[in-house]
């Protein structure tokens, strides 16, 4: 084969160019992940996120996980499925509370003066670690699914749970019992304040044993292997490199 | 040896394969750019921003949102006129080396994608859930709309038609017929700023206090889902590079 029909001159420049590539890949991916992630989670969980008046032991619980598991799933069966790199779970998650914390500190406390310890993010590293150690470890997508997907949700509260307990010791206020978080969000009113919109826990899941969150943990672990599945195939059609007639189209 | 020297004087006068600058330039552009909006926002946001029928509403905001839509449709058709009008009719016969050089630069097209996005995607549309938190809304072009929809969500728009124009007019790759999932990449994104008229249309009827999680944003959340498509082109930029540098790796 001639010179002019060789891409590269050498073999360290063909060295370099793939290295150079995998670097514009992953910072490409990082962003187009992190951007439409982003806009996935604050619109079907953010509120949960956003103030700790709702990070609460049922409807937080219960949601964060099961709408969270979705992009890591997908960017799973993209990642491992064809080149074997075991981080799909943890870069989506790392590519989510990037843009999460920039967030809340230069806009929700930069703008509009929310302080950051009402409004910081759930933390989802811990589940996403495990998903990718679970399929890493099987190589399969049903026990990532079910022991992942269960783990993923099982973790959430627990790996937030030194974040968020200080904010839930009972205080008295005018009278009334109720958390510190509960108490930031009187302080700090916002157009969704109003009580009724609060989706919260309310007093009936105690009468069901009393414990609140490790029923809920294990709901959305549940729910989380379904969706688990779903996505997956979800990220399977994404990763398609098929053309299609453009006389179709 | 005449010939060595002649081969390294011909190196020396070849175009990079990755020009660095422009992947440099247009990363600061939006940086630089998306700051000083960031600080116009801190400002007149708080200044001018809060009642839409004061003069200064119109002074500071109406207009910012006249001049941005005339440039982005500016923008829209003159570039990718230009990436068309300029396109290569002899793209099958390019050299290996040309080919390679040419996917550098749609990865330069990409990054810059990948970097509209976020800035979309993520900065100034969470940016709009705290800014709806704090005012009530009198009107859709609140300031954190006409960052958000009108200006951010076209700027992606822009440079994703821009990659995909790239790559269709100058990369034997994507001659075979359309690249679906690249489409999907593209055309998704750009239907989030459809959507904006379901949102603004149902926050018109109701007066929804702002509910991050209701079904009426779930449009949004639908079509940001096409981000993942970017997985497909990834997949079919990787196996087009491998065969270019495969024996040279091996």
């Amino acid at each position: 084969m001639s010179a002019s029909q060789s891409a590269v001159r050498s073999r360290a420049e063909a060295v370099q160019v793939s290295r150079t590539f995998d670097w514009m890949i992953l910072f490409t991916v990082f962003t187009a992940v992190l951007g439409g992630y982003h806009i996935h989670y604050m619109l079907t969980g953010g509120d949960w996120d956003f103030w700790t008046d709702w990070k609460d032991r049922r409807l937080w619980v219960t949601v964060a996980p099961i709408v969270s598991i979705t992009f890591p799933a997908a960017v799973q069966a993209c990642l491992w499925y064809r080149y074997r790199l075991p981080f799909g779970a943890v870069v989506s998650v790392l590519a989510l509370m990037l843009g999460e914390w920039i967030n809340r500190y230069l806009n929700f406390w930069g703008w509009t003066y929310f302080p950051v310890n009402f409004c910081f993010p759930s933390n989802l590293i811990p589940g996403a670690i495990v998903l990718d150690v679970v399929l890493m470890l099987s190589s399969s997508l049903t026990a990532t699914a079910v022991i992942g997907g269960l783990a993923y949700g099982l973790l959430f509260y627990p790996g937030n749970w030194p974040i968020i307990a200080p904010l839930h010791v009972p205080v008295e206020y005018n009278g009334m019992m109720m958390t510190l978080a509960d108490l930031q969000g009187y302080h700090y009113v916002r157009t969704g304040t109003p009580e009724y919109i609060r989706m919260v826990e309310k007093g009936t899941l105690r009468t069901f044993g009393k414990d609140v969150a490790p029923v809920s943990a294990f709901f959305s672990g549940f729910v989380s292997i379904i969706i688990y599945f779903l996505w997956h195939f979800f990220g399977r059609w994404f990763s398609k490199t098929d053309f299609v007639d453009s006389s179709n189209v | 040896m005449a010939a060595t020297t002649e081969s390294v004087k011909a190196d020396a006068a070849e175009a990079p394969l990755l020009n660095k600058r422009n992947l440099i330039a247009g990363f600061m552009l939006y940086l630089v750019f998306y700051s000083f909006i960031r600080w116009y926002e801190g400002v007149y946001g708080w200044s001018a921003g809060l009642d839409s029928f004061a003069p200064e509403f119109e002074t500071y905001w109406m207009n910012m949102l006249y001049i941005e839509m005339v440039i982005e449709v500016l923008l829209f058709s003159s570039i990718n006129g230009w990436l068309w009008k300029t396109r290569d009719r002899k793209v099958m016969s390019i050299t290996p080396r040309e080919e390679l050089r040419r996917h550098f630069t749609h990865w330069t097209w990409l990054v810059m994608y990948g970097w509209a996005i976020y800035w979309g995607a993520s900065y100034f549309t969470e940016q709009d859930g705290t800014w709806h938190q704090t005012i009530v809304r009198d009107t859709d072009f609140t300031p954190s709309h006409i960052i958000e929809f009108y200006l951010s969500y076209p700027i992606y728009i822009i440079t994703g038609t821009g990659a995909f124009m790239y790559a269709k007019t100058r990369l034997p790759t994507y001659q075979e017929g359309l690249h679906l999932m690249y489409l999907v990449s593209v055309v998704g994104p750009f239907m989030i700023l459809p959507n904006v008229g379901l949102n603004e249309w149902g926050h018109t009827f109701w007066f929804m206090e702002e509910l991050f999680v209701a079904p009426l944003h779930y449009g949004f959340v639908f079509f940001g889902w096409a981000a993942l498509a970017i997985m497909g082109v990834v997949n079919t930029e990787v196996m087009t590079i491998t065969k270019l540098l495969k024996k040279d790796l091996a």
